[in-house]
C-alpha cells in the first residue's frame, strides 16, 4: 500500500481515510470531494495519474480539513501514531500539515517499532518538521525547493521564515547548500532539490541534474512542487529506486510543463492533466516502465 | 478493572510569547488554549529576559495567527520570538523575477505572481503550511489591491512570508522599485 497524508483546505472537512479517485476536477476519498489545487490535492492528483496509467493500487490517503487552525494536522498526526503499525505501508508520503515537532517524533518513533520499515517520504510541513524535530535522517526522500534546502542546511532554522542562508539562496549556491544540510545531518537519505536545475542528491551526493525541458514558469505556478513529490511517491511505489524515481519524475513534471505551454497564469491542474501523455511517450525510454503494472 | 492511560502528548513549539508580567502570561496561555491552540507557560532562558519571568511557549509557526488573537484580547506581550538564542529576526529580503506579462514576488519560501497590466494575481506557490492552500485559493483572480491579506486570515509563518510578497507586489504595481 502507498498512503499519502496531508490536510486539505475544506474547514470542518473530518479525518477521512481510504482509496483515492479522481472525479472531473475533483478527488473523492470516502464521500469527500477535494479539489485539485496546491498542496496536498496535487500531490495526490499526480500519484494516482502514475497510478492509474501503470494499472497500480490506487493510493491511501488520510486527510482532514485544516485551513490554518492546526486542529486537522493534529488528527492525522494523532491517527498516524496510533494505526501506523496496523497499517504497514511500503510507502508512507507525508505532505502538508502543521509543523508539530513532538508529534512527529512520537510518530517516528511509532514507525521505527514496526515490523516492516515504509519508505518515508516528506514534503512541505512534514518536511519542515522532520527537520525541526532533528529527524530528517529518519527519511528516505525530501523533495525542497531553494529556499527550502537552506533552510534544511541552517542549523538553527525551525521555519524557512527564519534561514540565516537566505543571503546564499540563489541558485548557483544550491550545491553548497545541500553539502551542508548533509553535515549537519539535516538531509534525508535522497533529496530532490527542485528549480531552474533539479538536484537529485544521495546520501550527499549529487548524483543527478535535470535542467530539461527549462520551463521557468513553472516555478510560479502552484502545486508544480506538490506534483513532483506525488510522482517520485509513485515511481518507487512501482519499485524504481529511490534515485531513478526521482530523475524520472522531475523529467515528467517539466515535460509536462512544456505539454501545457505553460505560463505563470497556467494552475497544477492543465500539467497534471499531461501526465499520462507524458507517460505513453517518454516513460519506457526513461524508466524502463514500458508497460503496465510496474518495473520491468 | 484496568485504567487505560492516554500519554499526554508532549510539546515542543520552538517559539515563545514574552510579557513583561506573570499575570500576561497566565492570561495568554488561558485564550491561546482556549481558542484551540497548544501552549504551555516556560520561563525563558536568561537571554531571553525582558523584564519577564514567564513567557508562553508556542508553536512558532503558528506566530500569526497567535499574534492576531492576544491583540484581539488585548494582551500586552512584549514580543512572539524563536525560543533558540541567536536565530535571526523573520528574513526580509524579497526577490523579484520578470516574465514579460507578469512578475513574481518571492519573500523567503513564498511566492506571488500578479499580471503586470490588470494586477491580478494569477498564482501564488511554495510553502508547506495548511493555510497556504487556502491562501492560494482565497487569492487567485483576485487584484492585489483588493486581495484578502494573508497576514490578517492566515495563521502560520508562510502566511506572513506570503503577505510579505503581496505587499511588495502592492508597491511594484503602484510603481514602486524593485528591491
Amino acid at each position: 500500500m502507498m498512503l499519502i497524508t496531508g490536510t486539505v483546505p475544506i474547514k470542518d472537512m473530518p479525518l477521512t481515510f481510504g482509496t483515492v479517485r479522481a472525479e472531473g476536477d475533483y478527488l473523492i476519498v470516502d464521500g469527500q470531494r477535494i479539489p485539485c489545487n496546491q498542496g496536498t490535492g496535487a500531490m495526490v492528483s499526480a500519484a494516482l495519474a502514475t497510478t492509474d496509467y501503470l494499472k497500480l493500487e490506487a493510493p491511501q490517503v488520510l486527510m482532514a480539513g485544516d485551513i490554518g487552525e492546526g486542529r486537522g494536522s493534529r488528527e492525522i498526526y494523532d491517527y498516524l501514531i496510533r494505526n501506523v503499525a496496523e497499517l504497514v505501508p511500503e510507502v508512507l508520503a507525508l505532505h502538508y500539515w502543521m509543523p508539530d515537532i513532538a508529534r512527529t517524533r512520537q510518530l517516528c518513533a511509532a514507525i521505527e517499532n514496526c515490523a516492516q520499515r515504509s519508505v518515508m517520504i516528506a514534503d512541505a510541513g512534514s518536511m519542515y518538521s522532520a527537520k525541526a524535530a532533528g529527524l530528517a535522517t529518519a527519511f528516505d526522500i525530501f523533495t525542497p525547493d531553494a529556499a527550502e534546502v537552506a533552510f534544511l542546511a541552517d542549523p538553527d532554522a525551525t521555519h524557512p521564515a527564519y534561514i540565516r542562508f537566505m543571503v546564499n539562496t540563489d541558485e548557483a549556491n544550491t550545491p553548497e547548500l545541500i553539502k551542508t544540510a548533509y553535515e549537519n545531518k539535516n538531509a534525508a537519505r535522497l533529496l530532490l532539490v527542485k528549480g531552474a536545475i533539479d538536484y537529485i542528491v544521495s546520501n550527499g551526493e549529487i548524483v543527478a541534474t535535470v535542467n530539461e525541458p527549462d520551463v521557468r514558469a513553472m516555478e510560479a505556478i502552484g502545486g508544480t512542487g506538490d506534483t513532483i513529490t506525488g510522482l517520485v511517491s509513485a515511481f518507487v511505489y512501482a519499485g524504481l529506486e529511490p534515485h531513478e524515481a526521482a530523475i524520472i519524475a522531475a523529467r515528467t513534471n517539466r515535460m509536462a510543463g512544456r505539454f501545457a505551454e505553460t505560463t505563470p497564469a497556467t494552475r497544477v491542474g492543465q500539467v497534471i492533466a499531461r501526465f499520462p501523455e507524458v507517460f505513453k511517450k517518454y516513460l519506457c525510454e526513461w524508466s524502463g516502465v514500458c508497460a503496465t503494472g510496474g518495473v520491468e | 478493572m484496568a485504567f487505560m492511560k492516554r500519554k499526554k502528548v508532549a510539546f515542543e513549539g520552538g517559539g515563545l510569547v514574552l510579557v513583561s508580567e506573570v499575570h500576561e502570561a497566565m492570561l495568554a496561555e488561558r485564550i491561546l488554549k482556549k481558542a484551540g491552540y497548544q501552549v504551555r507557560l516556560v520561563a525563558p532562558p536568561p537571554e531571553l529576559r525582558k523584564g519577564c519571568d514567564l513567557a508562553v511557549e508556542i508553536n512558532l509557526v503558528e506566530k500569526p495567527g497567535i499574534e492576531r488573537i492576544l491583540s484581539q484580547n488585548d494582551v500586552a506581550y512584549v514580543e512572539v520570538m524563536p525560543f533558540k538564542v541567536g536565530t535571526p529576526e523573520i528574513l526580509e529580503i524579497v526577490r523579484v523575477t520578470d516574465f514579460g506579462e507578469w512578475v513574481m514576488v518571492k519573500a523567503a519560501n513564498m511566492k506571488l505572481t500578479f499580471e503586470k497590466k490588470s494586477g491580478v494575481i494569477v498564482n501564488t506557490s511554495g510553502g508547506g503550511c495548511p493555510d497556504i492552500p487556502h491562501l492560494h485559493a482565497g487569492l487567485l483572480g483576485r487584484p492585489l489591491a483588493e486581495a484578502p491579506r494573508p497576514g490578517d486570515i492566515g495563521y502560520t509563518l508562510c502566511a506572513l512570508m506570503l503577505d510579505r510578497a503581496l505587499e511588495e507586489s502592492l508597491t511594484l504595481h503602484n510603481g514602486g522599485e524593485q528591491p
